[in-house]
């Protein structure tokens, strides 16, 4: 597994900071600020051009973290370049706005060039490789000389939930024997948060501490904070990974998804329910053998207390045993990537026997009366099972299950 | 100048032996530039220069310096018979 995140430059470091309560979450840069002077901003915790070969400079943001996390996860796994089963690796990523940046950067540049009277013909000729939405896919493919899929899904912030799942799928289903799980996102740009901000979904700076200000399930909170960078897994056959006595972190076991059809954000509750209890009954799994879920936990007004009643809904009276945490109160909402990075910080809160907090917790919603592991983290804990939600603008809802794999 | 900006490009993007650029009978085949390579090198000078140069495959048949003498030409008549002095540092990407 592999991530580069607001909270850190990889995994460990990620989740080590996850597990202090350390929200990444600041004032935006300059750039954004002189239009949007209270929007808050999540950014990566390291450039991830310097953590690249200097040919991927002029890369899309995006596909700059893709690698990043790509490269971590491939060198945990022991994969290197060009296996002999090149074939039967694929690349599945989500991404929910791909090419933002470069998106942006097209557009400004033709606003300066308008302005200075120049031609706006003269654009860099790999505008378009760069912001198509399978640009990841395709660079860490290449990179990496994996000759299966090559697959993108956009699915706004269940986009790389559902690259999980449909990966498990094809490799469940004997398509492929090992899938390179991304998911990027890189929309700290201008143009991107002045869309977002028109939707009245961005939280207002705290007063008091600036960094705690996106506050899922709390009273008074005021919806997320938008953040940038990617996470990454290797999803193998327990044939191949025995084959290479390679150990495994855990078995992704259970793939629920849904859509309302009803309303575009609006969340249903019916539908997250389904999502939820497909996913454990595909993985063979009672509601009490979960002992974390990691929330979708926007910190909207409507998104948390549905959730909410949808876990009761879903989990019955097991409900009271769980623990819930929404780690969007640290590291922002990296919407195509907040699937996949919320799922390697429960497989990594299993591992360790440590879940991480909804940091800023400091008074519950009453319409949110799960245990939400307020403020600080909970050690010693014995987890044998996971579930990580996503719920996506546009109805999508997926659940995933994970399992410890001893 | 001119010379000096693709070189540049050639060497530190495109991995290119700089002793190539030696020969002065080098062939801009010999370059081995894909379509993309071709049309990423004539970006730094159209960045500069403010215009697109036309048809780009052509100079794929043509000596190295024969291009270059063609890409002078075409600034030159956008800008009056005058060769502007570029900058190495490419203004943006």
């Amino acid at each position: 597994m592999g991530a580069i995140s607001p909270l850190g430059a990889d995994r460990r470091q990620s989740f080590a900071a996850a597990l202090a309560g350390r929200c990444a979450i600041g004032r935006a840069a300059p750039d954004i600020a002189q239009w949007l002077p209270q929007v808050l901003t999540a950014p990566a915790a390291a450039e991830p051009s310097s953590l690249l070969d200097p040919r991927c400079a002029g890369l899309d943001r995006a596909t700059q973290f893709a690698l990043v996390a790509a490269n971590e996860a491939l060198c945990d796994a022991g994969i290197a370049a060009h296996p002999d089963d090149a074939r039967r690796i694929g690349v599945y990523v989500g991404i929910g706005f791909g090419g933002a940046q470069t998106v942006d950067a097209l557009y400004a540049r033709l606003q300066q060039t308008l302005r200075d009277n120049g031609n706006p013909a003269v654009m860099h000729p790999l505008s378009v490789p760069r912001m198509m939405a399978n640009a990841a896919a395709a660079a860490v493919s290449m990179q990496y000389g994996l000759h299966g899929p090559s697959y993108t899904y956009s699915v706004a912030c269940a986009s790389s939930a559902v690259a999980i799942g449909e990966a498990f799928r094809a490799i469940r289903d004997g398509y492929l024997d090992a899938a390179v799980v991304i998911g990027a996102e890189a929309m700290l740009t201008p143009g991107a948060m002045l869309a977002w901000n028109a939707l009245r979904v961005m939280a207002k700076p705290d007063a008091d501490d600036v960094s705690r200000s996106c506050r899922p399930f709390a009273k008074g909170r005021s919806g997320f904070v938008l953040g940038e960078g990617a996470a990454a897994i290797v999803l193998e056959s327990e044939t191949r990974a025995r084959s290479r006595a390679q150990a495994a972190l855990g078995e992704v076991c259970g793939y629920g998804c849904s859509s309302d059809a009803s309303h575009l954000t609006a969340p249903s509750s019916e539908e997250q329910v389904t999502a939820m209890r497909q996913a454990l009954a595909q993985a063979g799994l009672e509601p009490g053998d979960i002992q974390y879920l990691n929330a979708h936990g926007t910190a909207t007004e409507a998104g948390d207390v549905v959730e909410t009643a949808s876990i009761r809904a879903a989990f019955g009276a097991a409900a009271e045993r769980l623990a819930v945490s929404s780690t969007k109160s640290m590291h922002g909402h990296l919407i195509g990537a907040s699937g996949i990075l919320e799922f390697v910080l429960s497989v990594m809160a299993m591992n360790a026997g440590a879940l991480p907090p909804t940091a800023t917790l400091d008074e519950p919603d009453p319409r949110c009366d799960l245990d939400f592991v307020p403020r600080t983290a909970r050690h010693d804990c014995e987890v044998s099972a996971i579930m990580s939600n996503s719920f996506a603008f546009g109805g999508s809802n997926v659940s995933l299950v994970a399992r410890r794999h001893d | 100048m001119l010379e000096d900006i693709v070189k540049s490009y050639l060497i530190d993007n495109k991995g290119k032996d700089p002793a190539l650029f030696d020969n002065p009978d080098l062939l801009v085949s010999e370059l081995k530039l894909d379509s993309l390579d071709m049309v990423e090198m004539l970006f730094e000078i159209e960045d500069r220069c403010g215009f697109q140069l036309p048809d780009p495959m052509r100079y794929a048949q043509m000596h190295f310096s024969a291009m270059l003498a063609d890409i002078e030409q075409a600034i030159r008549e956008h800008n009056n018979g005058e060769l502007p002095a570029f900058d190495l540092q490419a203004t943006s990407h």
